[in-house]
C-alpha cells in the first residue's frame, strides 16, 4: 500500500499509477450566492487493478470529486485548481471534443439514480449502440453480439436489449448502466453510490456483480458510498472525506481495525453494527417482528441485511393496538404493471405501556404498517383496533378522535415541518385543536413542549423557521407537536435515519428520556 | 421572493414598463391634454404640435385617448386575471385535494374546458350579452381563462399532499379546509403569482380582440375600441399610421412587460430556469 | 392499444359535452335568442312553421321540454341539418360553413404545424446553446412577437406590405378574376393572398412553441440520462437530439394540443383584418348580423376540429412515447 506519495506535490508518474490527483478543488458558484468550496486540495493516486472506496456523508464532497474525477462537474460546479492526471494525460484542462474521446477506453461513471440514468423513450438495444456508434471502436456487424455479450456480463437475459428502460425494476436498470458503462471498455470506473436507491436484497445482488467484474475486467473502480458498512466489503482501499478534505486514506483492514481521524472513529461507531446501536439504548424492550411483508423474498431476508430499528411505539395508557390479519395492496403505479403489495397478513398486539420495534429492509412494508395504525391509510383486508375503534373505518371526525391519542414521529424533519410556519404556529395548531387551551395558555403550553424538548432558550425557538433549525432541532420540534396532545402512543417512523450520525445519539436520547418520564 | 425576481434583468425590464403603464392609468385625468371623449377638432389630422398623434376621424386627440385607454386595459388585466386565478386556485386545490370518482368529473370538465378554443366562446357569449362593456368581458374572460391555472395548480397541490408536513398537520387534527388553504397554498405562492400574470396577459390581449371586433362597447375609450375605429375609418387607406401603431404598441408592451415578470417567476418556482450559462 | 382506445372513448365523451354545451349556450342567455332568430328571418319573408320549429330546437325557447329539444337537437347536430342562414338568405347554414373551412383548415392547419415544428427546432437550439446569443436573440424575440395581439400584428402587415408597399394583396382569398379549381391561376393566386395571414400567425404563435421548447429542453438537459449520456461519451448532436430534445418534446406535444384553441381563436380575428373568407370571418359576420343559427353551427364547428385535432396530437403522443403502449 502507497500511501507516501499522496502528499507530494509532483503528480506520480510510475506505470503502476493509473490516477494521480493533485491539489484538486471544486467549487460551487451560485449565481447570486457566495462560492461555496465543496472539494478543498485533494491529493491521492490510483494504482491499476485497485479497488478503492470513498466515504463520506451527505455534502461532504465526495459525489463532487468523484463529477470532478470524470469531468462531469457542470455548472455551477467549476474546478478551480489542481490537476488530473490520467494515465499519464492531464485531464483537468482538455477540450471537449477531446473528452469525450478519451472516455471510451478511459473512464466511465455509474450514476447514483440509476433509475433515471436510462433514456425513458430509446430501447437498451440503442443504448449499447448509441455507445458504439459514439466511438466506432465496435465494427458495425459486430455490435449486436457485443451487446449481448455486454447485458450478459451484468448477468441479464438478451432479451433485456428489447425493452424500454420504464419496463425494467430498480436493480435491472442499474444493471443495464453498468454494463453501458463497461461498454466503453474503461480503465477507470466510479460509481456513485450505485445502490443506494435500490432495496437490500437487491443491493447485495447488484454490489456482487460490481465486484465480480471488477475482478474479470480488472479495471480500476472507485466506489462512492455513505455506508461504511458496503465499502469495506467490497474494496481494499478506503478514502473518508470529510467537509470536502480526505482525513484519511489507508487499506481497508486497516481503517476497520485501527482508524486514526476522530471522524472515521464516529463514522464507524454507527455503521459498523447497526444492531449496537439498539442495544445500548436501556429500557427498550425490544421484540422483533419476523415480517410477512414484502413478498416471498422478505422471507428469505437474513436478518443481518437489514438490521435498522424502524418503528417504536411508546404506548403507556389504557388501550391496546390489536392489528389482525392486514393486507395492504396500492393500484399499479401504472397502468398494465401489477397491483404492489405493500404489507400482507400482518398480525400483532401492543400492550399498553409495553414498546415494540417493527424491523424490515426497505420497501418492506413497515411504513405502510404505521400509515394504517395512525389511519393516515385504510388497509385493504384485515382490522386494526385501537381500544373501542376500528381504525380502518373511522371517518374524518373521528381520526380527529383517534389522533388525540395515536400520534407521529416522522423521518425526515425537513419533511415534516412546513417551511412557512414558525415553531410557534407548528406546536399551536396541536394544542388549539386537541386540549382547547386558548391564548396566552395554549402559549404557554407550546413553550412548556419547546423546554420538554430540550429546544431553550424557548421564546427564540419559538420565533424561528424550520430552514433556521439544525435537523437535529427540527427533530425535537416534530416530537414536541407529537407530545401536544398528550397522546396514549407515539408511533416513530425512521425518527433518526436522515440525520447526520453525530445528531442520532441525541434525538434517541431524547426519546428515550420522554418515554421514561412520560411513562 | 421579489429580490429573487428582481433580480432577474427581464422580470426588472418588465417590472419597470409595468410601472409606467400602472402610473399613467391612475393619473390618466391629470396626464391628458384633453378630454378623450371630444369631438370638437379638425378630423382625421396628422401628428402636429397640439396634437402628438393626430386626431381620430371623429376628431378626437388620439394621445389623449391612449393614455384615457391604458386604465381600461390595466383594470381588465388586474381584476379578469385576478378572478381567473381566484377561480384556478379554488378549483385547483380542492381538486388536488378531493379524491375518487370526484376528481375524474372535475378533470372531464377542466379538459373540456382546455381545448374548447378560448376566443371563439368568448364571441359567442359576448353576441348573445350584446354590448356588455367591460363586465361582460371580464366575465367571459374568467370563465373561459381559468382552466389552465387550475391543471397546473392541482398538480401541484398532489405532490404536496403526499409530503409529511401535511399528513403532520393531519396529525395536529387541522381539518381539510385549513390544510389547504394554511399549509398547502402558501407553498405555491410563486406558480400563482405566475397563473396571475400569465392570466392577466391573457385578459388584456383578449378584451383588446374582442373590441377590436366590435364585441365590447365600443363607445367606451380603449385601445381595442381605438383600433376598432381605426379599421373602420378606413385609417390604412388614409395612411394615418399612428392611429393603428400607438394602440397595438402599447398593448404588446403590456402584454410584453407581464410576459417578462414571469420570467423572473419562473425560475422561483424551476430552479433549473435560473439565469445562467451552460457548460457548453 | 389499450392507449388508443381510452384516447377513442375520451374523444366521444368530449365531443358529446362540446355538443351539449352548444346546445346549453343559447338557452342559458338573457331574452329570447329564438324569438331575435325569428324575427331577423321573417325580414327576408314569411318563416314557416318548420322553420320556427328548427330554430326552437337549436336555440331554445322559454318554457319548452329540455328533454325533447334535446333529442331533436343531436338528431340535427348528426345528420348536420343547421338551418338557413338569415345573412345570407336562403343558403342553408351548412353548406355556408362548407364552403369556408377549406380556406380555414388549409390556411391554420398547415401554417400552426409549420410554427410548431420551427418553434421546437429553435427552442432546442435556443437550449441548447444557453446564454449565448442562439438562446436570448429568439427567446426575446419570441416573447415579445408573442404578445402582440393578433390582429395588431395582422393590421401592421396589412398596413406595410398590403397598403403603402403593395406587395400583397390586401383582402380576400383569390384573385376577383381568379376561378376557384384546381388550375395554376388559382392556386397561384390563393397562395399569395393566403402569405400575409400566414405571416401574422406565424409570427404570433412562433414564439411561444419556442419558450415551451426551451424551458422542458433545459428541464431535460439537467437530466440524468443526459449526464449518463455525456459520461458515456456520446456525441453532443446525439444528445442534445436523440436524449434531450427526443424527450422534451412529449410534454410540448400535449402543450402544443391544448394551445389549438388559441391558435383558432387568433386565426378569427387574422381573417377577419384580411378579409379572408374562412370560419372565423363567417363567425364574425354572423356575430355581427345577430345570426344565431350559423353562429352555432361554427362555433359547434369550430370546438370538433379542434377536438379532432387534440385526439390525432394524443395518438401521435403515443405513437412516440413507449410507456404508454402497455
Amino acid at each position: 500500500m502507497t500511501i507516501t506519495e499522496t502528499t507530494q506535490d509532483a503528480p506520480a508518474t510510475s506505470p503502476d499509477i493509473l490516477l494521480s490527483v493533485r491539489d484538486l478543488s471544486v467549487v460551487y458558484e451560485p449565481r447570486g450566492a457566495e462560492p461555496t468550496s465543496a472539494v478543498e486540495n485533494v491529493s491521492f493516486d490510483l494504482r491499476r487493478g485497485e479497488f478503492v472506496g470513498l466515504v463520506g456523508e451527505s455534502g461532504s464532497g465526495k459525489s463532487t470529486l468523484g463529477f470532478a474525477l470524470t469531468r462531469l462537474a457542470k455548472p455551477p460546479a467549476r474546478i478551480s485548481n489542481g490537476r488530473i492526471l490520467f494515465d499519464g494525460k492531464d485531464i483537468a484542462s482538455i477540450d471537449a471534443e477531446a473528452l469525450r474521446e478519451q472516455r471510451q477506453g478511459g473512464f466511465a461513471m455509474v450514476l447514483q439514480s440509476g433509475m433515471n440514468a436510462l433514456n425513458p423513450v430509446r430501447s437498451i438495444r440503442h443504448h449499447f449502440f448509441d455507445v458504439f456508434k459514439a466511438h466506432g471502436h465496435v465494427p458495425h456487424d459486430r455490435r449486436e453480439e457485443r451487446a449481448r455479450e455486454l447485458i450478459g456480463k451484468v448477468e441479464l437475459p438478451a432479451a433485456t436489449l428489447d425493452r424500454f428502460p420504464g419496463e425494467l425494476s430498480g436493480g435491472m436498470r442499474q444493471r443495464v448502466s453498468i454494463a453501458l458503462a463497461l461498454s466503453l471498455e474503461p480503465q477507470l470506473m466510479v460509481f456513485d453510490e450505485p445502490t443506494t436507491a435500490l432495496d437490500v436484497l437487491v443491493q447485495h445482488a447488484v454490489m456482487n456483480t460490481i465486484r465480480e467484474l471488477q475482478k474479470a475486467e480488472n479495471f480500476t473502480a472507485v466506489l462512492i458510498s455513505h455506508d461504511l458498512g458496503i465499502v469495506l466489503e467490497a474494496t481494499e482501499r478506503v478514502l473518508v472525506m470529510h467537509e470536502g478534505v480526505i482525513v484519511e486514506d489507508g487499506p481497508s483492514s486497516e481503517i476497520l481495525n485501527a482508524p486514526t481521524a476522530e471522524y472515521t472513529k464516529m463514522l464507524l461507531s454507527h455503521y459498523a453494527d447497526p444492531r449496537a446501536e439498539v442495544v445500548s439504548l436501556p429500557g427498550f424492550e425490544d421484540r422483533r417482528l419476523r415480517q410477512a411483508a414484502g413478498e416471498a423474498r422478505s422471507a428469505a431476508a437474513a436478518p443481518e441485511h437489514a438490521p435498522t430499528v424502524v418503528t417504536r411505539s411508546v404506548s403507556v395508557a389504557q388501550e391496546s393496538i390489536v392489528v389482525s390479519h392486514v393486507s395492504k395492496t396500492y393500484p399499479p403505479p401504472r397502468r398494465g404493471e401489477q397491483p404492489v403489495r405493500a404489507v400482507r397478513d400482518v398480525s400483532f398486539t401492543l400492550e399498553p405501556g409495553q414498546s415494540l420495534a417493527l424491523v424490515g429492509q426497505s420497501g418492506s412494508g413497515k411504513s405502510t404498517i404505521a400509515k394504517m395504525i395512525t389511519g393516515v391509510e385504510k388497509p385493504s383486508e384485515g382490522s386494526i383496533t385501537f381500544g373501542g375503534l376500528d381504525v380502518a373505518k373511522l371517518g374524518r371526525g373521528k381520526l380527529r378522535d383517534l389522533h388525540r391519542n395515536v400520534q407521529m414521529v416522522f423521518q425526515d424533519p425537513y419533511a415534516a415541518l412546513n417551511p412557512l410556519h414558525t415553531v410557534e404556529y407548528t406546536l399551536m395548531r396541536p394544542v388549539v385543536n386537541f386540549t382547547g387551551l386558548k391564548g396566552q395558555d395554549a402559549r404557554r403550553r407550546v413553550l412548556e413542549l419547546l423546554e420538554t424538548v430540550g429546544l431553550t432558550p424557548v421564546e427564540q425557538f419559538a420565533a424561528k423557521l424550520p430552514h433556521q433549525l439544525s435537523g437535529g432541532q427540527g427533530q425535537r420540534v416534530v416530537i414536541a407537536r407529537a407530545l401536544a396532545c398528550d397522546p396514549q402512543v407515539i408511533i416513530a417512523d425512521e425518527p433518526v435515519s436522515m440525520l447526520d450520525v453525530s445528531l442520532r445519539a441525541g434525538v434517541l436520547a431524547l426519546l428515550e428520556d420522554l418515554r421514561e418520564k412520560w411513562g | 421572493m421579489t429580490a429573487t425576481v428582481w433580480s432577474n434583468t427581464k422580470a426588472r425590464i418588465g417590472v419597470i414598463i409595468l410601472l409606467v403603464f400602472v402610473l399613467v392609468a391612475i393619473f390618466a385625468p391629470l396626464l391628458t391634454p384633453y378630454d378623450p371623449s371630444a369631438t370638437t377638432f379638425a378630423r382625421s389630422a396628422d401628428a402636429s404640435a397640439s396634437h402628438w398623434l393626430g386626431t381620430t376621424a371623429a376628431g378626437e386627440d388620439v394621445l389623449s385617448q391612449l393614455i384615457q385607454g391604458a386604465r381600461i386595459s390595466v383594470f381588465v388585466g388586474f381584476v379578469a386575471g385576478l378572478l381567473s386565478t381566484v377561480v384556478a386556485v379554488l378549483i385547483g386545490l380542492s381538486w388536488g385535494y378531493v379524491r375518487g370518482w370526484w376528481a375524474d368529473v372535475i378533470n372531464f370538465f377542466v379538459n373540456l374546458f382546455l381545448v374548447v378554443p378560448g376566443l371563439p366562446l368568448m364571441i359567442v357569449i359576448a353576441a348573445y350579452l350584446q354590448n356588455g362593456g367591460i363586465g361582460m368581458i371580464i366575465l367571459v374572460v374568467v370563465i373561459t381563462g381559468w382552466a389552465w391555472g387550475a391543471r397546473v395548480l392541482r398538480s401541484q397541490t398532489q405532490s404536496l399532499r403526499g409530503r409529511d408536513f401535511v399528513t403532520a398537520a393531519v396529525f395536529s387534527g387541522e381539518r381539510p379546509f385549513r390544510i389547504v388553504f394554511r399549509e398547502i397554498l402558501p407553498n405555491m405562492t410563486s406558480l400563482i403569482v405566475g397563473n396571475f400574470f400569465g392570466a392577466a396577459t391573457s385578459a388584456i390581449l383578449a378584451e383588446a380582440g374582442l373590441e377590436f371586433l366590435g364585441l365590447g362597447d365600443p363607445s367606451t375609450v380603449s385601445w381595442g375600441t381605438m383600433l376598432f375605429w381605426a379599421q373602420n375609418s378606413n385609417a390604412l387607406l388614409t395612411g394615418q399610421w399612428s392611429l393603428l401603431f400607438a394602440p397595438g404598441l402599447c398593448i404588446a408592451l403590456l402584454a410584453t412587460s407581464l410576459t417578462l415578470i414571469n420570467f423572473g417567476v419562473d425560475g422561483l418556482s424551476n430552479p433549473r430556469l435560473r439565469e445562467g450559462k451552460s457548460g457548453r | 392499444m389499450t392507449y388508443a382506445l381510452r384516447k377513442v372513448g375520451l374523444l366521444i365523451l368530449t365531443l358529446w359535452a362540446a355538443i351539449t354545451l352548444n346546445f346549453v349556450l343559447p338557452r342559458l342567455m338573457p331574452g329570447s335568442p329564438a324569438d331575435a332568430a325569428v324575427a331577423k328571418l321573417s325580414q327576408n319573408g314569411p318563416v314557416t312553421a318548420a322553420t320556427r320549429k328548427a330554430i326552437e330546437i337549436q336555440l331554445g325557447v322559454p318554457n319548452g321540454n329540455l328533454i325533447e329539444q334535446y333529442g331533436q337537437y343531436l338528431k340535427q347536430v348528426v345528420t348536420l341539418h343547421f338551418g338557413v342562414s338569415y345573412t345570407f338568405y336562403p343558403q342553408p347554414v351548412a353548406e355556408l360553413v362548407g364552403q369556408a373551412l377549406p380556406y380555414t383548415l388549409i390556411l391554420v392547419g398547415l401554417v400552426t404545424i409549420i410554427a410548431f415544428v420551427c418553434g421546437t427546432l429553435l427552442g432546442v437550439l435556443a437550449a441548447w446553446k444557453r446564454g449565448t446569443w442562439l438562446d436570448s436573440l429568439p427567446t426575446l424575440g419570441g416573447s415579445f412577437a408573442s404578445a402582440f395581439p393578433y390582429f395588431w400584428t395582422a393590421l401592421l402587415l396589412l398596413f406595410f406590405l398590403g397598403y403603402v408597399f403593395k406587395i400583397f394583396p390586401t383582402s380576400g382569398a383569390y384573385g376577383v378574376t381568379n376561378v376557384p379549381g384546381f388550375n395554376g391561376d388559382f392556386l397561384g393566386s390563393a397562395v399569395n393572398h393566403a402569405i400575409l395571414p400566414a405571416i401574422t400567425i406565424l409570427i404570433t404563435s412562433l414564439g411561444g412553441w419556442i419558450l415551451g421548447m426551451r424551458n422542458t429542453m433545459i428541464s431535460t438537459l439537467g437530466d440524468d440520462y443526459v449526464t449518463f449520456a455525456e459520461a458515456n461519451g456520446l456525441k453532443p448532436r446525439t444528445v442534445a437530439i436523440r436524449y434531450a430534445a427526443r424527450n422534451a418534446i412529449l410534454p410540448n406535444l400535449t402543450s402544443f394540443g391544448l394551445a389549438l384553441g388559441g391558435v383558432v381563436g387568433g386565426s378569427v380575428l387574422v381573417e377577419t383584418v384580411f378579409g379572408y373568407p374562412g370560419i372565423g370571418y363567417l363567425l364574425l359576420k354572423a356575430v355581427t348580423n345577430q345570426d344565431y343559427p350559423l353562429m352555432q353551427a361554427l362555433f359547434l364547428m369550430i370546438t370538433v376540429s379542434v377536438l379532432l385535432a387534440n385526439f390525432l396530437v394524443d395518438i401521435l403522443y403515443g405513437v412516440l412515447d413507449p410507456r404508454t403502449r402497455k
